[in-house]
């Protein structure tokens, strides 16, 4: 217990004291994790919308895909970007092994799934007489996805929330693509662990702080989105 | 409306926690002379204990060079050099490294410094092995089966255990006290110190733990097998693609020379005693 | 000419003949009732005229011109308005759901208020207009969903059996409501029921569907009180009940 009081104290004196390296590392974490769920976002509603609305043949593989990507252990994804981003790979040249790049990647495959498997879901639970509906009031196909999009935020927010989640709790594949290097590819994540394998426990705990303060503060931005008060 | 603007004002604030990120970036490195990148493997042990974070930054600021120091086991970091996915190695597995230079996977190998290595255990020594030397250590420990914690996960420090055992003629692999962690030196550590289990480590990484594992000590030191030998070399350009050659010929003889005076005093401070020895040719 | 017109159309799911209609027309100005019993094909019918829904087999025609479910223009598209037989309203304030379709074809905002204070009105929901859609009642919800229908003034209106959730005093009353509407506005209109009190009520033309076909069709009260054969034994069942 004494542990995570000298912990707690650490953190504020870090935070208060404006340690450089904890804010840059804080920053590289909030950097690296927006970008990553940014993209995923962008990409992935709108294949999960498509998923979701359409049927086409090949429908349920890409959904077993999808379902398979969402369970997908976070060092697989990290040890085949490495693979593809070595030297001697086939992405070699583009110099990307031990960037943030490189970690966004590994992210942007984790959490993907996450977001196309969530949002298609929720397309899919729409109502068929629904969709109908929103035709039928004169919706150009813009409009119409704007519509359902609202309707649908609730699950949506959800899938960007969970996807958020996933990704920075991270640290497998962040460790195996980023490296772990100082001032450049170093996250919370990978800095709790290289400091609890040199036994600063303190310092783990002060990151772990600063981490969940972030997780916390992002999910409660996202949550009082979505569940803004409805107007009774 | 109500909610499109929040979403929009949500998103506004992503981008422009992105831009301020990268615009720091850029303004640092500035456009004109861009610091050329280089990727260092290297042992847990050299960044656990906080040597290369002293080195590295003067080096980078000598040389306007980027070093990526990748902290990994010393089998690892040399079949990075072996792939040529890195351009300089600091490892101390003098063997493997050999077989390395006669393939010609790296050149221009130079020795650095040594620490030693040390045999930790709980504090009642079930086995009884303090003071010995680390053969009869070895041999009481495989006899009495007490806990022995092994890295096991190809480094240099397990290399190291493994031929300490080859000299006994001992195998304890597949042993019931014998647990093999596959994990880095401060986590092993900390595994033999939940477990009192006897531990081969190097001293840095042990000094920098010692703290947290009251009830254990330092039971076998001293011997001349124990020596930790730390070597630098350049992953062979001619043998692989993008390999940063003069970056990495110049990080050799940093390390041979400027390196070599801050080497002999780190870790004076923290500890009172050095980390590291100076150990050129 | 017709508004709308059906040739040879025929609907078929799982190799089932839901819908056989040879022939079918709606004039401008009509309001004409579509009559059957539960699974009669109504609803089906009633997707297929107002494109939402494309044949199997034969034409929907708008103004004399074959039209398809997925090539409709938008302008077209915007002449019809439907209101389900399910009240789907949005998750958002009355006001906003009945404003609905006029924010999708960029009205005005000042006129888009009076509008929906116009319509509000006369359904007798203005005190709901704050509250939020998916927490209405049956009859209010059913009230929010014609009001939406009817806000964008189409050239034809579809209501597919709008009272069949409500008790009896409020279908009464909303029925009374719409068929002034109905006579103010003009506007031609399919309105599908199974009820022919409702039809008797608020239709001047009548076509009869039982098991996919259109069995009878004519002047409301002429097709109530002189049936033919295969018309007479859903209908009959009604006159003996209420003495219509
Ligand atoms: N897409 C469809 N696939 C299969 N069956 C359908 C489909 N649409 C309607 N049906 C069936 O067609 C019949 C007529 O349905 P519907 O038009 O809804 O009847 P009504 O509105 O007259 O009660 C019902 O038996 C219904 O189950
Ligand atoms: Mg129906």
């Amino acid at each position: 217990m004494g542990l995570i009081y000298e912990g707690f104290l650490k953190a504020i004196e870090m935070l208060l004291s404006g340690d450089r390296e904890i804010y840059e590392i804080t920053l590289t974490t909030l950097r690296v994790c927006l970008s990553a769920i940014l993209v995923s976002t962008i990409i992935g509603i709108p294949l999960g919308v498509l998923i979701g609305l359409h049927s086409f043949p090949g429908k349920k593989i890409i959904l077993i895909f999808v379902n398979i990507g969402m369970g997908l252990p976070p060092v697989v994804a990290g040890l085949y970007i490495t693979m593809l981003l070595w030297r001697s790979g086939p992405l070699g040249h583009l110099g990307l092994l031990y960037t943030t790049h490189a970690i966004i990647m590994a992210q942007i495959v984790v959490s993907l799934p996450i977001i196309i498997g969530l949002t298609s879901a929720a397309f899919q639970q729409i109502d068929s007489k629904m969709l109908m509906q929103i035709k039928a009031l004169g919706a150009t196909k813009l409009q119409r996805l704007v519509i359902l999009l609202k309707e649908t935020k609730l699950a949506i927010l959800a899938a960007i929330i969970a996807g958020l989640g996933r990704v920075l709790a991270e640290v497998g594949a962040a460790m195996m693509v980023g490296g772990n290097i100082r001032g450049d590819t170093r996250i919370l994540t990978t800095s709790m662990v290289m400091e609890v394998s040199k036994g600063n426990f303190d310092v783990a705990i002060a990151l772990s702080f600063i981490l969940m303060t972030l997780a916390f503060i992002i999910t409660f931005l996202l949550t009082s989105l979505q569940q803004r008060k409805r107007r009774v | 409306m109500k909610i499109n603007r929040k979403i929009f004002a949500l998103m506004t604030l992503f981008i422009l926690i992105m831009t301020a990120c990268s615009n720091e970036n850029e303004s640092v490195e500035g456009p004109t002379n861009e610091p050329q990148d280089m990727i260092l493997a290297t042992t847990t042990s050299t960044q656990d204990s906080g040597l290369l974070d002293v080195l590295i930054p003067i080096f980078e600021e000598k040389y306007n060079i980027n070093v990526k120091t990748i902290a990994v086991g010393t089998g690892q970091a040399l079949a990075m050099g072996e792939r040529g996915e890195a351009d300089a190695l600091l490892t101390h597995a003098p063997t493997a490294e050999e077989k390395l230079v006669a393939s010609e996977d790296v050149i221009n190998r130079k020795r650095v410094m040594y620490n030693d290595f040390i045999i930790v255990g709980p504090e009642r020594d079930p086995a009884e092995i303090q003071g010995m030397d680390v053969a009869a250590a070895f041999q009481q420990i495989f006899e009495t089966g007490a806990i022995f914690v092994s890295r096991g996960d190809d480094s240099g420090t397990h290399k190291m255990e493994w031929s300490l055992w080859e000299k006994a003629s001992l195998d304890p692999s597949g042993e019931e006290w014998y647990l093999e962690t596959g994990q880095g030196m401060g986590s092993t550590l900390q595994l033999s110190g939940e477990r009192e289990g006897y531990v081969l480590t190097d001293r840095a990484t042990y000094l920098s733990h010692a703290g947290n594992m009251e009830h254990m000590e330092i039971l076998v030191e001293g011997d001349d097998e124990l020596l930790n030998i730390y070597h630098v070399m350049q992953v062979n350009d001619r043998k692989y693609e993008r390999i940063n050659r003069e970056a990495a010929n110049l990080f050799v003889e940093f390390m041979v020379e400027e390196a070599q005076e801050i080497i002999k005093e780190f870790g004076m401070e923290e500890y009172g005693q050095p980390l590291f020895f100076q150990y050129t040719e | 000419m017709n508004i709308l017109q059906m040739e040879q159309v025929k609907f078929v799911a799982n190799k089932e003949v839901l819908l056989d209609i040879p022939y079918f027309s709606l004039g401008k100005g009509d309001i004409l009732g579509l009559i059957g019993p539960n699974g009669a094909g109504k609803t089906t019918f009633l997707k297929l005229l107002s494109f939402l829904q494309a044949p199997t087999e034969g034409d929907v025609l708008y103004k004399g011109e074959v039209k398809h479910a997925d090539t409709l223009s938008i302008e077209e598209r915007r002449q019809l308005a439907v209101a389900m037989q399910q009240s789907l309203l949005f998750d958002m304030n009355v006001s906003n759901n009945v404003a609905i379709g006029l924010k999708l074809r960029k009205e005005n905002r000042k006129v888009m208020k009076e509008k929906v204070d116009y319509w509000l009105e006369k359904f007798h929901i203005s005190h709901l207009a704050k509250k939020n859609g998916v927490s209405l009642s049956g009859g209010e919800a059913q009230r929010v969903n014609l009001a939406r229908a009817l806000i964008l003034e189409p050239e034809v209106l579809f209501l597919d059996e709008p009272f069949a959730a409500l008790d009896f005093p409020t279908k009464i009353q909303l029925m009374e409501d719409l068929k002034d509407i109905l006579k103010d506005t003009n506007i031609t209109t399919l309105f599908v029921s199974h009820d022919l009190i409702e039809i008797n009520n608020i239709t001047k033309k009548l076509a009869v569907i039982i098991e996919g076909q259109l069995k009878q069709m004519g002047n409301t009260k002429d097709v109530i009180h002189h049936p033919n054969e295969q018309a007479a034994p859903f209908l009959g069942k009604w006159k003996e009940l209420y003495t219509i």
